[in-house]
């Protein structure tokens, strides 16, 4: 195992008088790492503090050794680590395409003074811009909606959307949450293939799902979250096996 | 002349607020703040470009100021221009520095939040500037207004006929190339080739009436005429399907109207005549292009320079960032984007348009107080901008036109009623553009126009050349 992207040490989180994280502590290597947890384990909270979203009232976050805890997330998204949303984010009345030309990073055209004077790097930029938009949206299989508003796709074309354009920012390490939360299972299958090809070419990916059979399938490393702490960390085998596990899930699946 | 003075009055009304609005629409339009607060830049602007070229001893001014900048300029050509366009970029940066200090604390609120405290925050400074008469005079406001070159005024050309082919000429081919560069196809016409069969019959007609006075302008008026008969064959042409009859229509409707109107000018029509020139041709040979016209065309002159910096700022990535923001701020900020300064530029920039609106509000006034910056301004603002459609710099142009002809244009019910009414009637008035902003909420939320189309320069897939 080569060093951990990422770090995440005594992670605390409160709202008021309830504790969302408590001291969440687990390592996230390079490859694709399952986050899972029965529903209130601080998974998605864990997520927003890891972004920047919200300010951890405890603990650290550390990329690639780097000290990023409290960031702005654009700060950490330049780091390179990008999330993607639960419920997806798609700007609805841009296009799929401008949707997506949004996301790569450090384009000269999207500074006040350049979009007036607009020099050959604001040309360059944008063009290639355009192209890896183009790109993004024909791997993903969305290019005959690039005209349309993005508030007028499917759930699934949304959630490959946040996918793409996540990924158009390059980042290191994806945070996904629940990116097959109310898919069929045919586009289930399609985002897990993106997902490992993904992998293959040197993305790392950390994220929440509930289905085990998933994160038994696809992921190297299983971090169990319960009750906002880190329940245990292993190869999907032994967190299947795991009674602790077990017992959390059928305590806190009972809905 | 009543009616030329009042269209003259009332065009210079829609630009400055158009310019205002353009600022407003970069906010609220593009961005997504709802700045409530946006009249404090107005405010700003007017009295920064007033107390900088304001003489040092000016009689019954006991505020801060009297920099007399245009005594500084007394020495150079059009000085005491260029010492008004001075004063207004000193008015434009003072309001963008200003909407930095109010939005960095106000900035990280969201929506409604946002509104309020903008709101609160132009109302207390209002107020300061209302009750303090140390900072800008208080109530009793700012006489001596330095208007630009307001001894050259009026301009005439000599004669009525040449004042007449001259500054309608003018008038018209701005009038025409508004129209080119803010027309598209209207329900399937081309309104751009319509705007230019126009400006090209007037070029004819005005060629050829040149052309008429003998002497060397005999040449002269006929190279004029036959450059807007190569216009108008072009224009023509250039229309499709319904565009070209309805393009030969305007340009004969044109010819004829420019051709009939000076015969009756001296008539009780003349009225009428005047109107539609927009400068005075009755006056005769003193008649010519007046002060509040030269106003209105450099009113119409900033909106256009403004429009195309507001068209190049939201056509590009920059552009795009700022509608990401509007639409959902969490994906720029999970993106990279630092929305927070794109935020701060955007009220910035915003505010600098409405500062620029200030001093030119200023110069067609020639007196400003408190009064008449009050947070109604800014809801005739929103208003004009969700008339015309938001994020549209077009639709700005257009909203704050329907805004404005019916706020002003109303006026004239009040000759038809007893004076006793004249309050009611003010009231029905503004109830009337309330009634309008609830059909058009209703019947077409997005606006007139609709949210704009944009483009960054670069053809989006090769295959389909942008614009």
């Amino acid at each position: 195992m080569s060093d951990p992207l990422l770090e995440v040490e005594g992670l605390e989180k409160f709202f008021g008088g309830i504790t969302a994280l408590d001291g969440a502590t687990f390592d996230v290597d390079p490859g694709i790492t399952g986050l899972i947890g029965p529903n209130g384990a601080g998974k998605s909270t864990a997520f927003d503090c890891i972004t920047g979203f919200l300010d951890p009232d405890g603990g650290s976050v550390r990329f690639r050794g780097e000290d990023i805890t409290g960031n702005r997330p654009s700060a950490i998204a330049n780091e390179g680590v990008v999330r993607t949303f639960q419920i997806p984010h798609e700007l609805p009345e841009m296009t799929v395409r401008e949707n997506l030309a949004l996301a790569p990073r450090e384009q000269s055209g999207e500074a006040l003074v350049a979009s007036w004077t607009r020099s050959d790097d604001y040309y360059a930029d944008e063009r290639r811009a355009q192209e890896r938009a183009v790109e993004a949206a024909e791997r993903f299989e969305i290019d005959h909606v690039l005209d349309t508003p993005a508030g007028e796709l499917s759930g699934g074309q949304r959630k490959l959307l946040e996918l793409a354009r996540a990924l158009l920012t390059e980042p290191d390490l994806v945070l996904l949450d629940e990116p097959l939360a109310g898919v069929n299972p045919t586009l289930e299958e399609k985002i897990l293939d993106h997902i490992q090809a993904l992998a293959a070419e040197g993305y790392s990916f950390l994220f929440i799902e509930h289905d085990i059979d998933v994160i038994m399938e696809h992921c190297q490393e299983v971090i169990v979250m319960h009750q906002g702490s880190v329940l245990t960390r292993g190869d999907p085998e032994a967190v299947r096996t795991d009674d602790r596990v077990v017992e959390a899930y059928l305590g806190g699946e009972a809905e | 002349m009543a009616l030329a003075d009042f269209l003259v009055s009332l065009l210079t009304v829609v630009s400055v607020y158009t310019l205002f609005g353009l600022g407003l629409n970069i906010k609220y339009g593009f961005t997504g703040l709802v700045d409530f607060g946006h009249v404090l830049y107005f405010l700003t602007g007017a009295y920064v470009t007033v107390v900088v070229t304001l003489p040092a001893a000016a009689t019954g001014y006991e505020g801060i100021g009297g920099f007399a900048l245009p005594q500084l300029f007394a020495g150079v050509p059009l000085g005491g221009l260029f010492a008004w366009l001075a004063a207004i970029a000193v008015a434009m940066v003072a309001a963008a520095v200003l909407s930095l200090l109010v939005g960095v604390p106000t900035l990280r609120l969201r929506e409604d939040y946002l509104a309020i405290t903008a709101l609160g925050v132009a109302t207390i400074l209002h107020t300061v500037v209302n009750d303090e008469r140390w900072l800008f005079n208080g109530p009793f406001g700012v006489r001596d207004v330095h208007q630009p070159l307001t001894g050259a005024f009026p301009v005439s050309l000599g004669s009525f006929l040449v004042n007449l082919a001259v500054f309608g000429l003018i008038s018209v081919v701005v009038l025409a190339y508004v129209g080119y560069r803010v027309g598209g196809y209207v329900y399937g016409v081309d309104v751009r080739a319509a705007a230019l069969a126009t400006a090209a019959a007037a070029l004819v007609v005005a060629g050829l009436g040149v052309a008429t006075l003998g002497g060397t302008l005999v040449l002269a008026g006929v190279v004029v005429a036959a450059v807007g008969v190569a216009l108008l064959a072009r224009s023509i042409r250039r229309a499709d399907g319904y565009g070209q009859p309805v393009a030969l229509f305007t340009a004969l409707v044109f010819a004829a109207w420019y051709f009939g109107t000076p015969l009756v000018t001296t008539g009780p029509s003349g009225t009428l005549a005047s109107a539609v020139w927009l400068f005075d041709p009755t006056a005769g040979s003193s008649g010519g292009i007046t002060y509040g016209r030269f106003v209105l065309l450099v009113s119409a002159a900033f909106v256009g320079v403004a429009y195309w910096w507001c068209e190049r700022t939201v056509n590009s990535p920059y552009g795009r960032v700022l509608r990401s923001i509007r639409e959902d701020e969490d994906v720029p900020e999970a993106l990279g984007k630092e929305t927070f300064r794109y935020k701060v530029q955007s009220m910035m920039f915003g505010s600098a348009l409405a500062a620029a609106a200030g001093g030119l509000w200023a110069t067609h006034i020639a007196f400003i107080d408190p009064s008449q910056f009050t947070a109604n301004i800014t809801f005739f603002a929103f208003t004009a901008v969700i008339i015309g459609g938001a994020a549209n710099n077009k639709g700005v142009v257009v909203g704050t036109f329907v805004f404005w002809t019916l706020h002003t244009g109303t006026r004239f019910l009040n000759d038809f009623f007893p004076t006793e009414y004249a309050t009611q009637l003010a009231a029905l008035r503004v109830m009337l553009i309330g009634v309008l902003l609830m059909v058009i909420l209703y019947y077409r939320s997005e606006g007139l126009l609709g949210e704009q189309h944009y483009d960054t320069g670069v053809a989006a897939d090769g295959g389909e050349a942008s614009e």
